[in-house]
């Protein structure tokens, strides 16, 4: 084979690789130790204190097990009134890995751990992280738009929250007897 | 392949398996074979995982539900599986009344329904009694019913309890929503255990959903089921008006025609597909589509209007505990004939509208950890309330559905399009039927210092129905009562394409009543042996 021939099949050989699917190959599907250490250190700013360290902690590890679960391209309701094919997307574990590396690393230009910054600080830098990423409101569950909007949603939307947030056992959407709803709820333990 | 069968039903949602199952009953020696385009999804045991993956990742309960290429515009739902769109339904069953029987005899508008209330009103009770409905008589003595509904109502929550209270001082009354739902097990679904999922998947079973009838009737053989066999064509007798056969295609032999031969054909293809059969049927003979001598197939397209609004009230609820069950006063299914006409009914559900978490605080500061949750909490004393009324709105010769050439499915038939269109009075109502609906929810809101503090309308007919209307009349009608086309003797059509009009409630109940009714014909005049 002359060099170029050879040069030309490589080329047309590049046309058709399936590149795009390599790149996504090639990207995490997990978060790395490093991005959980550091969403822990988020979710302890982004989290109820009062929820107590070990459930902040806790929340933090279901969301990492929730990120473990994502499936791309998974057929998505398609709703009633005006349906409409969608599928789940990409999974956002690459750009939950680069949102937690860019929070880290404007920590450490302010001076420091995420920890260690004041919380003004830290509220400016979750603000224009969210801001840049387009987050204007809760997500009504994880969305893929930005790791603390994400976790914040799973947390806040939760059913536990709820119960939290109304100091009540309401137990929303969880398999209960109908008997129990008859009830005004009962003040949470 | 030809398949040969006595009954041949066309379709798989709730109104085939009720015909099914009652068909199997009255005539047991038949034989009943239903075609459906879409997929079993019979896998009842994964159907909690399947809701936890709904809940957690928006993911579609009902795996492969549709086919991507045999759609409609304008169609409400994509579901197209066994079971159909009851798969997924909330489980209302609530009646229409007799005003929706009588529009013309009692105010003047649109059609009259070729049966009596009391007639219809057996066949609710059947219906109630097979889906296993549990409800409380109505507060109206004008609901008078034949029988007791076969479960007690489901107990109002702790919410709808206040609710109720603070609804009620509007003069109006309130009865929890009857559904099709197991308070205990019952035909082999288990017990309501408030999932609070019912309109996209229930895990236990409890709310109706027509794959389990199926199934108990294919277990024991007494019908058989085809699925993922479109049905193209129905086929005529070289001499007579009779349908000698049905021709489609199975999903995974599209090259390899397939035919049924039988002595009655039901279409139970629901308000789309029904209409959208007999138009694609054209032949020499009937250029214009089967049943379609009237050319009104496909026309009268029908369903409710619905106008939506939320109260802020100052009674305390406790958002979650049961959102999927509701309130429904029927005050206003009955319209005076000395007033303006509006008929619509009125439905309050729990809710958490405007007191969800949120991320930013008014002057747009983010908000974190206990901040947000103490917002939160400081947005929840009170209530919001959910309010909706279907109203009752009737469909011109010109709400549609037809053929569009242009969208064609992987065999070239082209897809429906559907296009809802009301007649000159009920345009002309339209402002004085919003203001009235309006000013019922002003006067519910008023109560527990209350206020309306969004107000919304649905931009799509919920419940559709129509474009096989029923009628005494060959001349202005598809079918007769039961559904018997006018054009051929052993061709029916059953459920929500036979109505003349949408009425101002949830309509599966109806659209099974209807098809139960059409069963005793079916079975009564099919030849016996």
């Amino acid at each position: 084979m002359q060099r170029r021939t050879l040069l030309q099949w490589a080329a047309s050989c590049a046309t058709v690789l399936p590149f795009q699917r390599l790149r996504l190959l090639a990207q995490p599907r997990e978060l790395t130790p490093a991005a959980i250490a550091t969403l822990h250190e988020v979710g302890a700013t982004v989290l109820p204190a009062s929820l107590g360290a070990e459930r902040v902690r806790g929340t933090v590890d279901m969301f990492v097990q929730w990120t473990r679960g994502y499936r791309e391209g998974v057929a998505m309701a398609h709703g009633y009134g005006h349906p409409r094919l969608q599928k789940t997307g990409a999974s956002p574990v690459p750009a939950y890995m680069m949102q937690l590396a860019a929070l880290e690393a404007e920590a450490r230009a302010k001076g420091g751990r995420w920890s260690s910054l004041d919380l003004d600080t830290r509220r400016a830098l979750l603000d224009a992280a969210l801001t840049k990423a387009n987050v204007r409101a809760l997500p009504p569950r994880p969305m893929g738009q930005h790791v603390v909007a994400d976790l914040m949603a799973f947390y806040f939307r939760s059913s536990e929250a709820n119960d939290v947030c109304y100091s009540a056992m309401i137990q929303r959407e969880v398999c209960r007897p109908i008997a129990v709803t008859i009830q005004r709820p009962k003040p949470l333990r | 392949m030809t398949h040969e069968t006595d009954i041949c039903i066309i379709g798989g949602g709730i109104t085939s398996a009720m015909l099914a199952q009652k068909l199997s009953e009255l005539r047991s020696g038949l034989q009943v074979t239903v075609v459906e385009a879409g997929r079993s999804i019979f896998d009842t045991q994964n159907r909690g995982r399947y809701r936890e993956r709904a809940n957690d990742y928006g993911e579609h309960p009902w795996h492969d539900d549709y086919i991507e290429d045999q759609q409609a515009a304008g169609i409400i739902s994509m579901t197209m599986a066994v079971g159909g769109l009851a798969l997924h339904w909330g489980g209302a069953c609530n009646r229409f009344s007799e005003e929706d029987l009588r529009l013309k005899s009692i105010y003047g508008l649109a059609v009259d329904w070729p049966i009596e209330w009391n007639d219809l009103e057996r066949y609710y009770c059947e219906a109630e009694r097979r889906l296993n409905v549990s409800g409380a008589p109505s507060a109206y003595a004008a609901d008078a019913r034949s029988q007791p509904y076969p479960q007690p109502p489901i107990p109002l929550s702790y919410n709808l309890q206040i609710l109720k209270a603070w609804a009620e001082k509007s003069g109006l009354k309130f009865d929890g929503l009857p559904m099709a739902r197991n308070l205990t097990p019952f035909g082999g679904r288990g017990a309501c255990c408030v999932y609070d999922t019912c309109g996209e998947v229930c895990p236990s079973g409890a709310r109706y959903s027509p794959d389990f009838t199926f199934r108990q009737l294919m277990e024991p053989k007494k019908i058989v089921l085809h699925d993922r066999t479109l049905v193209r064509r129905l086929v005529l007798d070289d001499r007579r008006t009779t349908v000698v056969a049905v021709q489609g295609v199975h999903q995974d032999r599209p090259t390899d025609p397939v035919e049924y031969r039988a002595k009655t054909f039901v279409i139970a293809s629901g308000y789309c597909w029904s209409s959208h059969l007999l138009l694609l049927s054209s032949n020499s003979r009937f250029p214009n589509g089967f049943a379609n001598s009237s050319g009104l197939v496909g026309r009268y397209m029908n369903g409710h209007k619905f106008i939506n609004a939320i109260a802020n009230i100052d009674d305390q609820t406790f958002p979650g505990q049961n959102m999927t069950h509701s309130l429904i006063s029927r005050e206003y299914f009955r319209c005076p004939t000395d007033k303006p006409f509006v008929r619509h009914d009125t439905r309050v559900w729990e809710s958490s509208a405007g007191r969800d978490p949120r991320l930013r605080a008014p002057d747009g500061k983010l908000l974190l950890g206990d901040e947000l949750m103490a917002d939160w909490r400081s947005r929840t004393k009170g209530s919001s309330v959910r309010l909706r009324a279907y109203v009752d709105v009737h469909p011109s010769a010109d709400s549609r559905l037809t053929l569009d050439a242009s969208k064609k499915n992987r065999y070239g038939d082209p897809m429906p399009k559907i296009e809802h269109a009301f007649d000159a009075l009920t345009v002309a109502r339209e402002a004085a039927t919003r203001a009235h609906v309006q000013g019922v929810f002003d006067t519910m809101a008023k109560a527990s210092n209350g206020r309306i503090v969004n107000r919304s309308e649905g931009d799509y007919l919920d419940h559709p129905g129509g474009g096989c209307r029923m009628g005494t009349d060959r001349a202005s009608s598809v079918c007769d009562s039961y559904g018997r086309t006018h054009d051929h003797e052993n061709l029916f059509v059953v459920g929500a394409p036979t109505t003349p009009t949408g009425g101002c409630t949830n309509g599966t109940l109806t659209f099974v009543a209807l098809t139960l009714r059409s069963a005793d014909e079916i079975a009564r005049t099919f030849p016996r042996a």
